[in-house]
C-alpha cells in the first residue's frame, strides 16, 4: 500500500481547499447565468 | 452495421477489457483487490465516479430527452456540486481516515453491529435489484438497433463485465472506466461535429440552435416554483442535493470508487472535478439532441423510432388506421418544412417582426406532430396494452445508424456498451465488498486469512453477477418491473442518507434511537410510496428527515427514561 500523503496537500490553482470548494459554488452561479442567457437569446 | 462498424466495436470492447485486466495483473491482497491500495490519482478517480454515475441511459435518453421537450434536464444536476463540497467536508475525510472498506463499516464504529447490518442490507437489495436493469436496459435497446435477441446482449455485456471486475477487482473496474469516459468523450465530439456537419449547407451552428429554441428546444432554465415541475432550478438545486448527497454518500458503488483515491485530498480533488464538469458535460449531450431535433426539420423522421413497435403495429388489425396516421404525418411534415424555410429566411434577414410571426407558426406545426404521435400511441396501446410508447431512448441511437458515417457507428454502439459495462462493474464491486465485509468477515467468518477473503470476493462477484443477468433476463418478462426498482431505490436511499446524517452531526443520539428510527422510517417511506402521496423523487427528502426527526424523539425519550429509572435505582 502506497503511503498516505501528506494532509497539508494543496489543491490546484487556489490557496486553500475553502477557496475551492468557492470556486465550484461561483462555477454553479456562473453556469445558471449562462444557460439563462442561453435559454432567453435562443427562445 | 457493416463490417467496419462491428470491427470497430469489438475491438473497442477488447481493448478496454485488456487494458483493465493488463493494469491490474498480479497477485492481489484484500486491500489491493477492494481498495486498489488506495494509489489512485485524482483523475482516475474523477472519471471512475463518472463513469459509475452515467449509465448507458444516460447517454441515450438525454438526448432523445432533449430531442422531445427540450434542455431543461440539466437543472436536474444542478445540486450535484453541492453535493460534492458537503461529500469533501464530511464523508471523505472521516470514510479515509477510519480506513473503511465500506461506508457501513463506518456506521457500525459510530453506532452499532445492527445499524451497520441494516444499511449493507438495504443497500444490497436496492444495488442488487437495480443492477439487473442497468444490464438489461440499454440490451433491448441495442438488440432493436442491433436486430439480435436481448438474451444474447444480456450475457454478453454481463459475462464481459463479471470477466474483468473477478479478475483485477476495483482497479480493473477504475481503469476500465478511465478509458471507457474517454473513448465516450471522444466519441460524443465526434457525433456533435457529425450532426453539425449534416445540417443543411448554409446553416452553422447558432441558427441551427436558433430554430430548435423557436420550438422550445432551448429550455435549460426555469426559475418558477412548481411543485409538479419536475424540471426547475429548485427542485434541482434542492431535490437535486439531497438525492446526490445520498447517492455518492451512502452508495457503496460509489464510495468504493473515490475511497480509492491515494489521500483524502486525491479523492477530494476527483469528486470536486466531477463537480465541475458534469453539468457542462450533460449540457453538451442534451446540446446534441437539440442538434439532431433541427436536422430532423429538414429530414422526416420516422413516425416512430422504436421500429420493433412500429413493426407490431403494421401486421395487426388496425394496419388501416396506421396507414391514416402516417399519411397525416409526411402532410404534418411537409407544412411544417414550409414553416421552418420561413423561419430560416427571417432568421438570414434578422427580420424580427418576421420572427416573432414564424415562432409561433412553428410551434403550432410543432404541436400537431405531436397530436399525430399521440394518436400513434394510443393505438400501439389498442392493439397492444403493453407497447413500449416511449421511443425517447431510441432517438439518438436510430440517427446514428441511419445517418453517421461507417466506423463512428461502431464507436458509438461501442460507447453504450462501455457505459452499461462501467456502472455495472462498479455495482458488482460494490455488492461483492458489502457481502464480503459487512456480512461475511463481520458476520459469519472472522478469522480468514487475506488471500481466503481475496476469493471470497471473487465469489460474490461471479454470485452477484450471476443473478444481476438472471435478473435482467427475466426483467424482459416483466413490463414495468424498470420503474418498480427506481422507486424502490426512492424507498431506501432517503433512510440511509438519514442515518448518515445523524452519525455526522447528531453525536448525543446512540445505536437504539438511529436504529428504531430507521425501521420506522422505512415503514413509512413504504406507505408514503404506495399511497402515492408525493412523486417519489421526493422520498429521499422525505426519508432522510424523517430518520432524524425520530432519532432525536427516541433519543429524547430514552433519555428521559434513564434519567427516571437513576433515582429508583
Amino acid at each position: 500500500m502506497k503511503t498516505q500523503q501528506p494532509e497539508k496537500d494543496l489543491p490546484p490553482f487556489v490557496k486553500s481547499w475553502k477557496q475551492f470548494y468557492g470556486l465550484l459554488i461561483i462555477w454553479l452561479i456562473l453556469l445558471i447565468a449562462l444557460f439563462y442567457a442561453f435559454t432567453k437569446y435562443f427562445e | 452495421m457493416s463490417y467496419i462498424d462491428w470491427g470497430v466495436l469489438i475491438a473497442t470492447l477488447l481493448l478496454i477489457v485488456g487494458y483493465g485486466v493488463y493494469k491490474s495483473r498480479g497477485a492481489q491482497s484484500m486491500q489491493a483487490y477492494l481498495l486498489g491500495n488506495q494509489s489512485l490519482p485524482w483523475y482516475t478517480v474523477c472519471l471512475s465516479v463518472m463513469a459509475t454515475q452515467a449509465s448507458a441511459i444516460t447517454f441515450l435518453s438525454a438526448p432523445g430527452l432533449a430531442y422531445t421537450s427540450g434542455m431543461s434536464f440539466v437543472q436536474f444536476y444542478f445540486g450535484l456540486p453541492l453535493a460534492m463540497i458537503v461529500l469533501c467536508i464530511t464523508f471523505v475525510p472521516i470514510f479515509h481516515r477510519l480506513k473503511v472498506y465500506t461506508a457501513y463499516e463506518y456506521s457500525e464504529q459510530r453506532f452499532d453491529l445492527k445499524t451497520r447490518a441494516l444499511t449493507a442490507f438495504l443497500f444490497l437489495i436496492q444495488r442488487g435489484l437495480s443492477t439487473g436493469i442497468t444490464i438489461y436496459a440499454p440490451s433491448i435497446i441495442l438488440s432493436t438497433i442491433l436486430n439480435i435477441d436481448t438474451t444474447y446482449t444480456t450475457l454478453f455485456i454481463g459475462s464481459l463485465v463479471i470477466f474483468y471486475t473477478v479478475y483485477g477487482g476495483t482497479k480493473a473496474v477504475s481503469y476500465t472506466q478511465l478509458l471507457q469516459m474517454s473513448i465516450i468523450f471522444c466519441g460524443l465530439f465526434a457525433a456533435g461535429i457529425m450532426v453539425v456537419h449534416l445540417l443543411p449547407g448554409n446553416m452553422g451552428f447558432s441558427k441551427a440552435i436558433s430554430i430548435a429554441g423557436k420550438m422550445g428546444r432551448t429550455n435549460a432554465i426555469d426559475f418558477s416554483f412548481d411543485w409538479n415541475n419536475q424540471y426547475t432550478v429548485w427542485s434541482g438545486l434542492i431535490g437535486g442535493f439531497f438525492l446526490q448527497l445520498s447517492y455518492f454518500g451512502t452508495d457503496q458503488s460509489q464510495v468504493g470508487r473515490y475511497l480509492t483515491g491515494a489521500s483524502i485530498n486525491q479523492s477530494r480533488l476527483g469528486l470536486l472535478m466531477n463537480g465541475l464538469v458534469k453539468i457542462p458535460m450533460q449540457f453538451l449531450i442534451l446540446l446534441i439532441g437539440v442538434l439532431v431535433f433541427t436536422f430532423y426539420q429538414y429530414n422526416k423522421a420516422p413516425l416512430f423510432f422504436n421500429s420493433y413497435e412500429l413493426n407490431k403495429l403494421e401486421q395487426s388489425p388496425y394496419k388501416a388506421e396506421l396507414k391514416k396516421i402516417q399519411s397525416d404525418y409526411d402532410q404534418s411534415f411537409e407544412s411544417k418544412q414550409i414553416e421552418v424555410n420561413k423561419l430560416d429566411k427571417a432568421l438570414d434577414a434578422n427580420d424580427q417582426k418576421a420572427i416573432d410571426q414564424q415562432r409561433i407558426a412553428v410551434k403550432k406545426a410543432d404541436e400537431q406532430n405531436k397530436s399525430i404521435r399521440k394518436d400513434l400511441t394510443e393505438l400501439m396501446l389498442k392493439n397492444d396494452k403493453k407497447a413500449a410508447t416511449n421511443d425517447n431512448n431510441y432517438i439518438f441511437l436510430s440517427f446514428v445508424t441511419q445517418y453517421l458515417p461507417k466506423g463512428l457507428i461502431g464507436l458509438l454502439i461501442a460507447i453504450i456498451f462501455l457505459a452499461s459495462m462501467g456502472s455495472t462493474a462498479s455495482a458488482l464491486n460494490s455488492l461483492a465488498s458489502t457481502s464480503v465485509i459487512d456480512i461475511y468477515k463481520r458476520l459469519i467468518n472472522k478469522d480468514a486469512t487475506d488471500q481466503q477473503y481475496v476469493n471470497a470476493s471473487r465469489w460474490a462477484t461471479i454470485i452477484w453477477g450471476v443473478v444481476c443477468i438472471l435478473m435482467a433476463l427475466y426483467t424482459s418478462k416483466i413490463g414495468n418491473l424498470i420503474e418498480a426498482v427506481n422507486i424502490l431505490g426512492s424507498f431506501i436511499y432517503g433512510t440511509i442518507l438519514g442515518v448518515f446524517i445523524v452519525a455526522f452531526y447528531l453525536k448525543k443520539i446512540d445505536g437504539k434511537a438511529v436504529f428504531y428510527a430507521a425501521i420506522l422510517t422505512e415503514i413509512v417511506v413504504c406507505i408514503c410510496g404506495y399511497l402515492q402521496v408525493v412523486a417519489y423523487l421526493w422520498l429521499n427528502v422525505i426519508g432522510c428527515l424523517l430518520v432524524v426527526i425520530f432519532a432525536l424523539l427516541i433519543q429524547q425519550f430514552r433519555n428521559k427514561k434513564t434519567a427516571e429509572e437513576i433515582p429508583a435505582v
